[in-house]
């Protein structure tokens, strides 16, 4: 145990030393909030759009934004190169388990993702978006993004072990378009055309977003809320 | 007191993509402790593998393999407690500093996080990277590399220590530099294990040495005793190099299994 926080905070120094690998994660999905929001926003004006609950449609967007800046799994490519260039053998030779190296890796995505996630949160707060919720809720929202994001890092972090390579790696993070796209990410799933609403049915990232989303919009959803919680739960068993 | 590494009948298989490999065919070894060992062959000869099936990061395919007394397969936590490992390439991390790389070590070794700070001041200043502690390994220059590896394989004070190539690709200055501290290990105590593909180092610095070809030992003894052995056998006027001696001995073998060259 001690060990996984030690390495750990190796972790988030190299993420610190690192702020160029971090732009993407945060840039990316603001990007993509600011040209979906503006490209869409006048079919969805507030006040005659039931599903956005009052607000503007720039906090239905903001869970997938979200979603995506914990979707980018960068750190696994520190693994592998560090599997390549030898220093996981030296870590392997002390008397720690395997998994502490891994699990060092994944307390770091945690705390990196919280960062993150109440940064772009707090970016976005002066778009006119609330959270619903309160302040619990912001809590409970951005750990919630935070476990997503450990979860996703797991996955690349087993496929950067598996393969011990980079290409292999990155392919895997594809992974993230299906996940991410094939939710209620424009609308709700309702609203969905009907192949559209089976892929999304069938994707847990998308219990995890309306989770975040019910946080922002209809403050405690309990059932919700339990699903997407459930959702990381499971995901992370393994 | 019990050999500082002890092998009986060491094998290891690999399926690769080119079909079935035998990197390391059946290796005896028994070295006593506080002895610099040399291990020694021809690139692809079994060095590294035998390195790393005794550092436990390897399995075993067959046989048995002791280190500091702990068998590696039963108690690998046990022997890792027990060796220091400095591989070939001194894998590191360049985003951290010399300082920080050592503190972690020691404190994967169980040392409380002021043991650790302790500990890595000490080993600084003994592979005298003191002044560069501070700066990040990726500046570096690939001496001070190999130097902070040999360091960090010091943390735990480890019984044996293995040193795979410790000095390929260093400059002479640097390389010099390396026997001092080799030395200076091992004049305290520590049991060195190292390959090396310079004869020169293995005159240099160990006591006693083993030639692996093909992933046999094939010739094993002190530097001297191996050149008055060949002179004797050649009956040649003056004393042959440890070069020569290596020539021979991995040549002859390869004559001697001719009709089972193998590509390793």
């Amino acid at each position: 145990m001690k060990e996984s926080f030690v390495l750990g905070r190796r972790a988030i120094r190299e993420a610190l030393r690192t702020p160029d690998a971090l732009i993407p994660t945060i840039f990316i999905p603001l990007f993509f909030l600011v040209v979906n929001v503006g490209q869409t926003a006048r079919i969805f004006p507030s006040g005659d759009t039931p599903f956005l609950a009052g607000q503007n449609y720039a906090a239905f967007q903001l869970p997938a934004s979200l979603l995506l800046s914990a979707s980018f799994g960068s750190a696994a490519l520190y693994l592998v190169e560090e599997i390549e260039g030898g220093y996981f053998d030296k870590l392997r030779a002390t008397p720690i388990a395997r998994m502490a190296i891994i699990a060092g890796r994944l307390y770091a995505e945690l705390v990196k993702a919280v960062a993150i996630a109440a940064v772009m949160v707090l970016i976005a707060l002066p778009f006119g978006i609330r959270i619903d919720s309160g302040i619990l809720g912001f809590v409970v929202l951005v750990v919630l993004v935070a476990l997503w994001a450990v979860v996703f890092s797991g996955f690349m972090q087993l496929i950067a072990i598996k393969t011990r390579s980079a290409a292999a790696t990155q392919g895997a993070s594809l992974v993230f378009f299906p996940l991410l796209f094939l939710t209620p990410n424009f609308v709700p799933r309702n609203l969905l055309t009907r192949p559209m609403e089976i892929a999304a049915t069938l994707n847990p990232v998308s219990y995890i977003m309306e989770a975040v989303r019910s946080l922002i919009l209809d403050g405690f959803d309990w059932p919700v809320l339990g699903l997407g919680f459930l959702v990381v739960t499971v995901a992370g068993g393994p | 007191m019990s050999l500082a590494v002890e092998a009986v009948g060491v094998r290891k298989h690999y399926t690769g993509k080119d079909g079935d490999v035998e990197a390391v065919r059946g290796v005896d070894l028994a070295i006593p402790p506080g002895q610099v060992f040399g291990f020694l062959g021809p690139n692809g000869a079994g060095k590294s593998t035998m390195v790393r099936m005794l550092t436990t990061l390897m399995t075993l395919t067959a046989g048995t393999a002791r280190v500091a007394g702990v068998d590696v397969e039963t108690d690998p936590h046990g022997v890792r407690r027990k060796i220091g490992v400095a591989l070939q390439e001194a894998g590191l991390d360049p985003r951290q500093t010399g300082r920080e790389l050592l503190v972690l070590q020691a404190r994967l070794f169980g040392l409380s996080r002021s043991d650790a700070t302790v500990r890595a001041h000490e080993l600084l200043e003994l592979v005298e990277l003191t002044d560069a502690a501070d700066r990040r390994i990726k500046g570096y220059s690939g001496g001070m590399k190999r130097r902070l590896d040999l360091a960090s394989a010091l943390v735990n004070q480890p019984e044996v220590l293995f040193l795979d190539e410790p000095t390929t690709g260093l400059d002479p200055a640097s390389r010099v530099t390396v026997w001092d501290e080799v030395r200076r290990i091992n004049e305290r105590g520590t049991t060195v294990f190292l390959t090396t593909q310079y004869l020169e180092e293995a005159d240099q610095l160990c006591d006693r040495m083993a030639i692996i070809d093909g992933g046999l030992i094939v010739c094993d003894g002190s530097p001297a005793d191996l050149k008055a052995a060949l002179q004797a056998r050649t009956g040649s006027a003056t004393e042959p190099t440890l070069d020569e001696v290596f020539m021979d001995a991995t040549g002859r073998t390869r004559a001697r299994s001719a009709g089972d060259v193998q590509e390793v």
